[in-house]
């Protein structure tokens, strides 16, 4: 405030002096030091900045190499081509009688074969196929829980809700190995079958148990955002319709049905792309002759025909995205976000009446507790059981002796368990370090409202979409053999590598996990702290970042997580060098010894299971509210 | 309130001389193809509590923020003190924000809230930064808030340390939006009170955004009146409610009855007899109050109102002086001190206050100088 009295305004000149003395306070004594004004010109830009180094670090680790190996699709010895292309896009083996097709042959006739009982799919046909069963199986398997968990309550509904977070972040080898233990020859399945009297079935290779695998990653996915939708419906609304005169079957129909099931179409898309895009799962349960198109990609990266793989590999790249917008699409125009709805009141699992209408969805739900008990709980356990179960079926702890063994005696070329888990560890801290800046800012990035933020967010989703094996291979003739920047020859350890590669796959998880929390945030409390003085980075670093704090240690964990069970591009930067990690190390022990992959994927479990809580200790004490 | 007249436009708290402190000058922000705020021009004085009234969407809001910094204006100027703040963000105007939603940080006690802005700028000489929260959280009556949390707290000790927040950096302009809405009515009676207190206390200029014309009209030294985006009418609150510039701020603000005719007669003492529209009846209206432009000769159109206060209903005892009008009772609202009573007269309404209980068919009339002509086409 200044003295206004003494200041009338006589003229221009007179009221810019007046007006800069007026709004003197707090600014222009900041503003006197050197220091003080080089400080916040630093804050002022810190945004930017950060913004500028995301970037960077973008390109550098994820665009630039999976460029490098996609134009390999179209640039043969330097003339640019789409011979490679049509190539595939023709070749029955890819296609199938697609492929007819597309070079040439009347639809009449296609369709005729795509009827007949002998129809050949293709790679690309079977991967979608695998995926479209697979999607199916995990909707099946998801919305029975989702009922159970938005609509009953019982002790450690909680407990079990988080946990449905759980199998998305297992290591996928890992799993692996659990269904081998359970469902392979020796498995506690057929154990379990002879015991009663019943023949063996053998699951191992077969459709059957690839798609139950995923089943068991992608259900849970599919519960999580169908409880969420379920929960937010707004009971005034059920009310409402009971009111009116619906009958409860028909309220559900009318009232709630239409606003869970663009959940459910959520969860069915993201767990087309991701089983779609499958690798680790198929490669160890499936084999070749299952091979999908990651898997081939794989494959043909192994013999070197890196244009082909290119080629297969953008294929991948065109079906998930296009999937994915076509479900952004539908999304956008039927999104409608209740907030602050009164929930449904939850019913007691325990029926109060002993009437039909109360136990028969109970006796349903008994039924499903026992499916989901076989997928979800029988391959840990019985991952477990054969770390411990000698090849005479006496317990025996031979197989973790066998890996104390190997780290004592084994040979250079042999892959031993200690340095598996000290890389695991590492790499996982290092990425997380990496991965949570990125993904905070990118979070900051696109939870902010201007032109162009839909490309924003997606050119930062896109490593979600990008096939591994293609990001591992371009980082590999990238960053570990070197590149040449102005004279300057610049090349990083496979270890740096892999932990860029865990870095650029885990942080999108750290995004998903931040952003919903920021774009939460009622927008005056940022702008309150900025008319309070403060500069955008300051409030991001003061208000929006403590408030949102249990979802960036989420995000930690998840970013964590994902590196310590990321196989596809490790095995890629792993080949030769000695930076395996447990995934990697249980791969080459599956193929020959069961017993101590079980028993590697028993310590991968402990290490995964002790990091989550040490993160979550670790967040717990910084934790704002 | 009618009887005493002849102020309008003179109270003591508006001073036309008073340096400006903020000014808006043809300022229009647009959103694709809607102009939130549509070509405003405002002058804030120094010192001087200004608030934007006006019904929700009439861009008050919007030119509150635009004032913040919050949002660059499409055209036009915002200047502080006559210096054009266009590009300055926020953090750099020097302005305190209070919000409807109060807006604390939930992460912080309510003593590191009022001190957040301290950490931007020095407390005033001499006095440190905590004696600084201690007396701030004095002038808003909470001086043992300090260590509590702020969800501890009711909305209306919230509010309070919300604007302790905004002050404590000691800014420029005081800006607030719908600060009470939130709240309910009695607190918001009293709340509105003590800001007023706090504001004249610290001289502070403060522009005040509110969609309560009541609220508007108690704390204010002046008001815009906004509608579709741009002031109707700026004026201090009495001249609002006695001397509506427009049919809109006649009908937003208070109760009015609105009639429109054509003058059928014209006295040289500035009487008019207008022949109202869907009616045979005749009134009689003054127009010698406060600056009407040229006086309206036979055959214009005009348009004029009668506060509800100054129709009179004939009872038993007094007879209708000045127009006399016949009219039907057809709903009443009981609030209290009085009674709201909505009149058929012809196929329109008209709305009278009374204290006792009417029914069935009433004369009622008003004294030619209590109606105000809003507006005048000429012939």
């Amino acid at each position: 405030m200044t003295g206004a009295e003494d200041d009338r305004v006589t003229g221009a000149e007179d009221d810019r002096t007046r007006g800069r003395r007026g709004r003197a306070g707090r600014l222009s004594r900041l503003r006197e030091g050197w220091l003080a004004r080089l400080r916040e010109r630093v804050e002022s830009r810190a945004l930017t900045a950060l913004a500028v180094l995301t970037s960077v670090a973008l390109v550098a680790a994820f665009y630039y190499p999976t460029a490098t190996v996609l134009i390999e699709a179209v640039v043969v010895d330097g003339a640019v081509t789409l011979g490679v292309f049509a190539d595939v896009l023709t070749d029955p083996f890819y296609f199938g009688e697609l492929a007819r097709l597309l070079s040439g042959e009347s639809p009449v006739a296609v369709t005729r074969s795509l009827a007949s009982p002998d129809r050949r799919l293709g790679i690309v046909g079977f991967t979608a196929y695998q995926a479209a069963l697979s999607t199916v199986a995990s909707v099946a398997l998801g919305l029975p829980a989702a009922y159970l968990l938005a609509r009953f309550e019982f002790p450690g509904r909680r407990t079990l809700r988080s946990l449905t977070i759980v199998p998305f972040v297992l290591p996928s080898i890992m799993v692996a190995v659990g269904f081998v233990a359970t469902f392979g020859e020796n498995g506690t399945l057929n154990a379990a079958l002879a015991a009663v009297g019943l023949p063996p079935v053998d699951l191992m290779f077969t459709l059957e148990a690839v798609v139950i695998a995923h089943a068991f990653y992608n259900a849970p996915l599919v519960a999580r955002v169908t409880t969420a939708a379920w929960e937010s419906v707004d009971a005034s609304a059920v009310e409402t319709a009971r009111s009116l005169g619906a009958g409860p079957v028909r309220a559900f129909v009318d009232v709630v049905a239409p606003q869970v099931y663009p959940a459910v179409l959520t969860g069915a898309a993201l767990t087309f792309v991701f089983t779609f895009g499958t690798f680790p799962i198929v490669l160890a349960l499936g084999g070749f002759e299952l091979a999908t198109v990651e898997v081939f990609v794989y494959r043909l990266v192994r013999d070197l025909s890196y244009a082909e793989a290119a080629a297969l590999a953008i294929v991948e790249l065109a079906v998930s995205l296009g999937v994915l917008l076509a479900y952004l699409r539908y999304e956008a125009r039927s999104s409608t976000s209740t907030r602050g709805a009164r929930p449904l009141p939850r019913r007691p699992l325990v029926p109060p009446t002993p009437s039909l209408r109360e136990l028969l969805p109970r006796a349903g739900l008994a039924a499903y507790a026992v499916v989901a008990g076989v997928v979800f709980l029988a391959p840990i356990a019985s991952m477990i059981l054969a770390s411990v179960t000698g090849g005479d079926g006496a317990l025996t702890l031979d197989h973790y002796r066998f890996l104390v063994e190997r780290q004592q005696t084994g040979a250079a070329f042999q892959v031993r368990p200690w340095p598996a888990i000290r890389n695991s560890l590492l790499f996982a801290a290092a990425a997380t370090l990496l991965a949570l800046p990125m993904g905070v800012v990118v979070a900051v990035l696109t939870t902010r409202r201007y032109r162009g933020r839909t490309l924003v967010d997606a050119a930062a989703m896109a490593p979600l979409a990008v096939s591994g094996i293609i990001v591992g291979l371009g980082l590999l003739r990238g960053l570990v053999f070197g590149v040449e920047i102005a004279g300057w020859r610049i090349a990083a350890s496979g270890a740096v590598a892999i932990v860029v590669a865990h870095a650029v796959a885990g942080y999108p998880f750290v995004v998903r996990t931040v952003s919903p929390g920021l774009s939460g945030l009622d927008r005056s409390l940022v702008e309150s702290a900025r008319a309070l003085g403060a500069s955008r980075a300051r409030v991001i670093r003061d208000v929006e970042l403590p408030l949102v704090w249990p979802a960036v240690v989420a995000g930690a964990a998840f970013a964590f997580a994902i590196s310590i069970g990321e196989f596809t591009s490790t095995v890629v930067l792993a080949t030769g060098a000695d930076a395996y990690t447990m995934p990697v190390a249980i791969e080459r022990f599956i193929g020959r010894r069961l017993g101590p992959a079980t028993a590697m994927g028993v310590v991968l479990l402990v290490v995964t299971g002790l990091s989550f809580v040490v993160i979550e200790r670790l967040g717990g004490e910084h934790r704002g509210i | 309130m009618g009887s005493e007249r002849g102020d309008a436009g003179t109270d003591a708290e508006d001073d036309p001389d008073a340096p400006v402190a903020v000014e808006l000058d043809g300022v229009t922000k647009r959103y694709g193809d809607t102009a939130a705020v549509d070509d405003v021009s405002i002058r804030v004085r120094e010192g001087e509590f200004f608030t934007l009234v006006g019904p929700s969407g009439c861009g008050k809001t919007t030119t509150l923020r635009l004032i913040a910094g919050f949002e660059e204006p499409t055209e036009g100027t915002v200047r502080f003190g006559g210096e054009s703040v266009a590009g300055v963000p926020p953090e750099d105007r020097d302005v305190g924000v209070v919000f409807q939603s109060y807006a604390l940080f939930p992460h912080m006690t309510v003593g590191e809230n009022v001190a957040y802005g301290l950490n931007f700028a020095e407390p005033p000489e001499g006095v440190t930064r905590d004696e600084r929260v201690a007396e701030l959280l004095e002038l808003v009556d909470l001086p043992d808030a300090a260590d509590r949390d702020p969800e501890s707290l009711s909305g209306g000790q919230q509010q309070r340390i919300a604007m302790a927040r905004a002050l404590a950096p000691g800014p420029d302009v005081l800006l607030l939006d719908e600060p009470m809405s939130a709240l309910d009515a009695r607190l918001r009676e009293r709340l509105r009170a003590q800001v007023k207190r706090i504001q004249s206390e610290l001289g502070i200029t403060t522009i005040y955004v509110t969609h309560d014309q009541e609220e508007a009209l108690a704390i204010s030294d002046r008001v815009a009146v906004m509608n579709d985006g741009a002031p109707e009418q700026v004026a201090p609150p009495r001249t609002v409610y006695r001397e509506p510039a427009s049919q809109f701020v006649a009908a937003f603000v208070g109760d009015n009855n609105v009639f429109a005719g054509r003058v059928a007669d014209a006295t040289a003492e500035g009487e008019l007899a207008v022949d109202v529209d869907g009616g045979d009846e005749t009134l009689r209206v003054r127009t010698d109050r406060g600056g009407d432009a040229a006086a309206p000769s036979v055959g214009d159109r005009v348009t004029f109102c009668v506060r509800p206060e100054h129709l009179r209903v004939a009872d038993g005892t007094a007879a209708v002086t000045g127009n006399a009008l016949r009219a039907t009772v057809a709903s009443a609202e009981f609030l209290g001190e009085t009674t709201r009573v909505t009149l058929d007269w012809g196929d329109r309404d008209l709305v009278v206050r009374v204290t006792d209980p009417i029914d069935g068919a009433v004369a009622v009339g008003f004294d030619p100088s209590d109606a105000h002509v809003i507006d005048v086409e000429t012939r």
